[in-house]
């Protein structure tokens, strides 16, 4: 039974292929170890990390990943994120298989003004979105100062 | 940025999502990983033998500087040819967790007949 034929999809645009290429190797000789291993790729969730005033939100795509699987710890400011994929379709015969399954971890350092009591995290349609609080005291502040 | 490295910003706004497909007891599933996609955002059509899929992303851009970037911001699509022993009017399609599952079955007349021996 030949059910997928082939993959016939031809919107890739080959320059922004190779420039993603790019990019991903750059990628590989920007990250220090203590970020990301060079091989641990395809089992650490993609990951962004944005900071704007009031403090610091992470996005992490974990499809699949049901919410009593993760685990969540923060400790002297550094973030880990630790769980389980699990495989839904186990014993079944496969005829493509780019997804993966297993455990995962990822570990990031948080920035100083993060403060680590102020942390919120919420999982919705495969993203988990964690919300980091900035210490009071290292909030960028506008001070008026009253010119005579 | 440049009006060159707009156009390639657009271009790469569409991804091909990570995508499993396997078969169990006469039917085929497919399992897409589209993160971030409601399923509202979800389309899936049927044209001629052609299966499309796409996932709009309700991530938006966030507010504020990013500091690592690695998820995708774009949306999701991909296309299958489907085989003539699919049925097309029987594609079940649910979505849970950021994975959408869509169900084929195969068409009766393609299912293999078993032949009694008198």
């Amino acid at each position: 039974m030949n059910l997928m034929l082939r993959n016939r999809d031809m919107d890739l645009d080959p320059v922004s292929e190779f420039d993603r290429l790019q990019r991903e190797l750059n990628r590989w000789f920007d990250v220090g170890f203590d970020n990301r291993g060079l091989f641990d790729r395809s089992l650490a969730p993609a990951l962004d990390l944005v900071e704007n005033n009031d403090g610091y939100i992470l996005y992490v795509d974990l499809p699949g990943v049901d919410k009593k699987d993760i685990e969540l710890t923060v400790d002297n400011n550094v973030l880990t994120i630790n769980g389980t994929k699990k495989e839904a379709n186990e014993n079944k015969r496969f005829f493509r298989r780019e997804t993966w399954t297993g455990s995962f971890r990822r570990t990031i350092s948080l920035p100083q003004a993060a403060d680590s009591e102020k942390v919120q995290a919420e999982l919705a349609n495969g993203v988990l979105k964690v919300t980091i609080g900035k210490k009071e005291e290292l909030k960028p502040r506008q001070i008026a100062v009253a010119v005579r | 940025m440049s009006e060159k490295e707009a156009t390639v910003e657009k271009a790469r706004a569409v991804i091909q999502p990570a995508c499993s497909i396997c078969e169990d007891d006469g039917k085929v599933s497919l399992h897409i990983e589209m993160p971030g996609v409601e399923k509202d955002g979800i389309e899936v059509s049927v044209e001629k033998n052609e299966l499309i899929i796409s996932g709009k992303a309700t991530k938006k851009e966030a507010e504020g500087t990013y500091l690592i970037r690695e998820r995708h911001p774009g949306d999701y699509r991909k296309r299958f040819i489907i085989d003539d022993t699919i049925d097309q009017e029987k594609i079940e399609a649910s979505m849970n967790n950021g994975i959408l599952s869509l169900t084929l079955h195969t068409k009766e007349s393609a299912k293999p007949k078993k032949i009694e021996i008198r």
